[in-house]
Formats: structure tokens, sequence, C-alpha cells
């Protein structure tokens, strides 16, 4: 049961960085991201076969991880540019159909160019207790790097001046601009720093398990069950809902099967949204 | 005149292609507090917003300190100085009384010394510095919309109806800490509806109907005319 549990913490700090990543986006600027893991498996593919080329695996990663934040980037300067111009709910439509174009185009590509590259980060040495429990060096690094990954993006959301700015922009825009903030400058550098959590999850998971070409599609799901979980522009939110949701995914995947686990884990989203219609720590 | 701050000329502004607000021409001199009365759909808070960059005007000009404003995005108006604070107020209402004020410095991180200004002019801010600003009263938001325009160091305050959803005693008390703010030489455009505080507090005035300035004058010239005076101080 414990075994079961640390596993479900593992996987829930992973869904928490997909989350957190979609989440921003969307507060920032009403961008439902639908090819958020679609954008991790590209940049778990670039560290793959950067690595089938002879690369150092820790080289390989960063650079699958910066690739995808830049694509993040220019994503935003172009593709999107007509998006914000739109307001409201054609805004989000527009973003959203957008964006599960590209979603669709990485899908075509990679199973076009690289039908069975995966990725698989191994760790070498033997399981290290925790509580008892012989976990894997692969799940403790991935922990690890979640963790410090999101601490260090709450502490710059918390307490840096841009963090702040963020912040701003997705809790009052109009109040942003009349501050002297410009709103589009902070969402372009959040969608790269959205990317770079996208990949840094592919990174992550591929420490526990291989990460395939095709994996896109399930990873924006689960992405967009934390997100709106936690509350769509709740980094907090999405975190919490990542951890908790991990867990639920993983205990019930070990006890009834990981088919029923998916229909379980859409339920108990379902559920917290008729408990709580703006998520766990929604905003505005 | 040399010494105008804001010029504004033949200033036309509306919505979805129609003009609400015709042809207004206005000026206000550093060191100045000029009014800008009307009743309620007057065209007020459309000109105002058409001046700060949330509004692109559909003609005329706007001149701050010399530089052309039309075409310049809200957020660059703000850092030059010209700093608008809205009827809405448009607070952060998921942070703290300080976090407002420190965006209000943006992008610099203000130094104790900008804070303790704010803090003498509105102690209040103070008392409730780790409250949410969505949690703040009516008259606190207020003031915290003020004491966050402050944190610019603005050169030209504009304010849009600061006595918006407060009771006659706090609209009272937020105007009394703008007398306050024009005693040390802020320089402030003011629209207001209820035109008694406005034309106490201001030097001049500019009397807007239907989009149109129909008279302008110092404020015991408004004050003093039949018209103003059965218009709006229900004499
Ligand atoms: N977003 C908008 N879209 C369309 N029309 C608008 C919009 N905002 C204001 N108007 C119209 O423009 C006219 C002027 O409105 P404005 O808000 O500028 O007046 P005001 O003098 O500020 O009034 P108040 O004292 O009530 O705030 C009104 O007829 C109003 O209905
Ligand atoms: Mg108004």
């Amino acid at each position: 049961m414990t075994a079961v549990a640390l596993d479900g913490i593992v996987l829930g700090l992973q869904f928490g960085i997909l989350g957190v990543g979609l989440t921003l986006v969307y507060g920032l600027g009403g961008i439902v991201n639908l090819a958020h893991g679609q954008m991790a498996v590209l940049a778990a593919i670039v560290t793959a076969r950067l690595i089938d080329s002879g690369s150092p695996a820790v080289v390989a990663a960063f650079v699958g991880v910066v690739a995808v934040s830049v694509l993040g980037v220019v994503l935003d300067l172009t593709l999107m540019r007509p998006v914000y111009r739109q307001q409201g709910e054609h805004r989000v439509l527009l973003g959203l159909l957008l964006m599960l174009g590209v979603g669709f185009v990485i899908d075509g590509l990679l199973e076009w160019r690289y039908p069975i590259e995966a990725l698989s980060l191994r760790f070498q040495g033997d399981p290290i207790p925790v509580l008892g429990v012989a976990m894997r060096r692969g799940s403790l690094v991935a922990s690890a790097i979640s963790v410090a990954a999101g601490g260090v993006l709450v502490m710059l959301l918390r307490w840096t001046t841009f963090g702040r700015a963020t912040r701003s922009v997705i809790q009052d825009e109009t109040g942003a601009r009349l501050c002297g903030i410009n709103p589009a400058a902070v969402r372009t550098v959040v969608f790269g720093v959205s990317g770079a959590l996208a990949g840094l999850v592919a990174i992550t998971v591929a420490m526990t398990r291989p990460v395939v070409s095709t994996d896109g599609v399930n990873l924006t799901t689960f992405g967009l069950i934390v997100a709106v979980v936690g509350g769509l522009g709740s980094v907090p939110g999405a975190f919490l809902a990542g951890i908790i949701l991990g867990v639920v995914n993983t205990i019930s995947a070990f006890y009834i099967g990981s088919y029923v686990s998916t229909i379980l884990l859409l339920l108990a989203a379902a559920t917290t949204l008729l408990l709580r219609p703006r998520g766990l720590l929604g905003i505005g | 005149m040399t010494d105008e701050l804001l010029i504004v000329d033949s200033l036309s502004a509306g919505y979805l292609g129609e003009d609400v607000v015709h042809d207004v021409s206005l000026t206000v001199a550093a060191g100045e507090v000029v009014a800008v009365i009307g009743s309620n759909g007057s065209g007020k808070s459309t000109m105002l917003q058409s001046v700060c960059g949330l509004l692109a005007p559909s003609g005329g000009s706007v001149r701050f300190d010399g530089v052309e404003l039309a075409g310049v995005k809200a957020h660059r108006i703000a850092r030059s100085g010209l700093v608008y604070v809205p009827a809405e107020r448009h607070l952060f209402p998921h942070m703290s009384v300080r976090e407002n004020l420190f965006l209000g410095a943006y992008p610099t991180r203000p130094s104790a010394d900008q804070l303790g200004m704010v803090y003498r002019v509105f102690p209040r801010l103070e008392e409730r510095t780790g409250q949410l600003a969505g949690t703040l009263s009516g008259g606190e938001q207020q003031m915290l919309a003020v004491g966050r325009a402050l944190m610019a160091g603005p050169r030209l305050l504009i304010l849009d109806e600061p006595s918006t959803g407060l009771s006659p005693i706090l609209a009272s008390e937020a105007y009394a800490a703008l007398v306050e703010l024009r005693r040390d030489g802020l320089t402030v455009l003011v629209a207001e509806q209820q035109v008694p505080l406005a034309l106490d507090l201001a030097d001049r005035g500019y009397v807007l109907d239907r989009g149109r300035i129909e008279l302008t004058g110092t404020s015991s010239q408004l004050a003093a005319d039949e018209g103003v005076q059965r218009a709006y101080l229900g004499v």
C-alpha cells in the first residue's frame, strides 16, 4: 500500500508540472493548449535522437527542453497572435482549435518520421529505501526534478517582479496594463516557460517508463484534467490536483486495472467540479 | 502656453464605429487640478480611456509632455508617467495590499520610501497591508487604487469618478486625501458627476454634455453658472 501510494506521488508530481504548464498559459491568455502533451513528447523524441547520435543524456535532455520552450515562444508570436486579438469565448475557441491543429501536426510528424522512437532514461544502482519501500533511482530523481521545478516556479511567481506581473495579468489584465505591464510580453515568456515545463515532464516520465512518440494525446488529456480540477489559472491548485489525481490513478490502476483507472480519474475530476465548480483552488 | 502637460485636441472616440465623444479639447498644466464634470453617460470615461490608451480614439490628438499618444499602448503611456485610475479600480483581488502597491511601481522594485509615502497619505492601507485587495471595503479599495497609481510616481494622475460606490462621507474623505496630494504639487485630471466635490478640489473645470464640452472656466465660475447649478448642484 505504501509502495503504491509513493508511486502515486511520483506520478502525481509529474501530473502537477503538466497541469501547471497548461494552467499558466490558460490563465494568462485564455489559450487551452491542446498540444501540450505533444510538445512534451517532442522534447522526448529530440532528446532520444540526440542520445542515439552520441550526445550525453544531460545535454540531450537540456536541448530537448529548450527546443520545445522555443517552440512555445514561436507559437505565441505567430499562430496565437490572431487569437489574442479576439475576446472572451471567441478567443478560447479559436485558441483551442489552433492548438488542437498543432497537436495533430506534431503527432503526424512524429508518427511519420519516428514511429518507433522512444525515450528511456535509466539510472544505474540499487533501489533506495524510502519509508521502508525500495524506490527505483529513476523515480526518485524524477520526483526531485519535479519538486525542484515546481518550487522554483512558485518562488519566481511569488517573489520576483516578473512573477508578480504574471499573476497580475492573470487576475486583471486591464489593471496590469495600467501599472505599465505589457501583457503580450508576459504571455510570450510564459508560453516559453510552459513549453519548458512540458519538456521537463517528458524527461521525468522517461525516468520511470519509456516515452513513446504516440504518448502526446494521453499527456494532454491528463494535463487538462489536472488543470481543470486544480482550477484553471491556479498554479498551487494544479500542483495539488496533480498529486491527488496521481495517487488516485496509481491506486486504482494497481487494485482494479489501468483501463478502469482512467475512468475513475475522470469521475474524481467530475466530482470535484460538481462540488467546486471553479476547481480546488480556482480563482476569478 | 508652454507649460501645458496634457493637450487634448479635437478628440473623438466611441464604440463600434459610433462616436460618443465628439471634438473634445482640453488642457492640463503642470501643478494644476482640472475637473471634467458631466452626468451619467456623458462620455467622461470614454474620453479618459482614450487619453490613457485603453481605447483607440477615432480622431484628434492627445499630447503628453509634448509626445503624441495616439497609437501608443496603454502600458507605455502608464510608464511615461500618465497614470489612470479607472472607476472600476481594476485591483488585483487575490494579492495583498502591499503586492498591489508593489505592482504600481512596476518595473522597478519600490523603495521603503515610496511605500512610506503612500502609507502617509492612506494610513488605513498600512493597517491592512497583508489583506487581500478583493476583501477590502469599497473605500479602502479606492484608497488602494489611488495608492497604487501614486507608487508609479505619476507626472499626471487621471482619476475616473473616485467617489464611485462610496457613501457621501467616504467620498468626502477620498477627496480630502486628494486635496492633500494637490498640496504636494500633484497634477490631476478628475472626472466626476458629484459636481460639488470635484469643484471644491479643482482649479478649473470642463462641463461635458452628450460627448461635447459645453462650458469651461475656473471652479468658482462654474459653481456660479446658472446652468451648472440647475443641472448638477441641485440649486
Ligand atoms: N463598452 C461600451 N460599448 C458600447 N457603448 C459604450 C461602452 N461604454 C460606454 N458606452 C456608451 O458610451 C456613452 C458614454 O459612456 P461613458 O461611460 O463614457 O459615460 P460616463 O460619462 O463615464 O458615465 P458615468 O458617469 O455613468 O460613468 C454611453 O452612452 C454609454 O452607453
Ligand atoms: Mg464613467
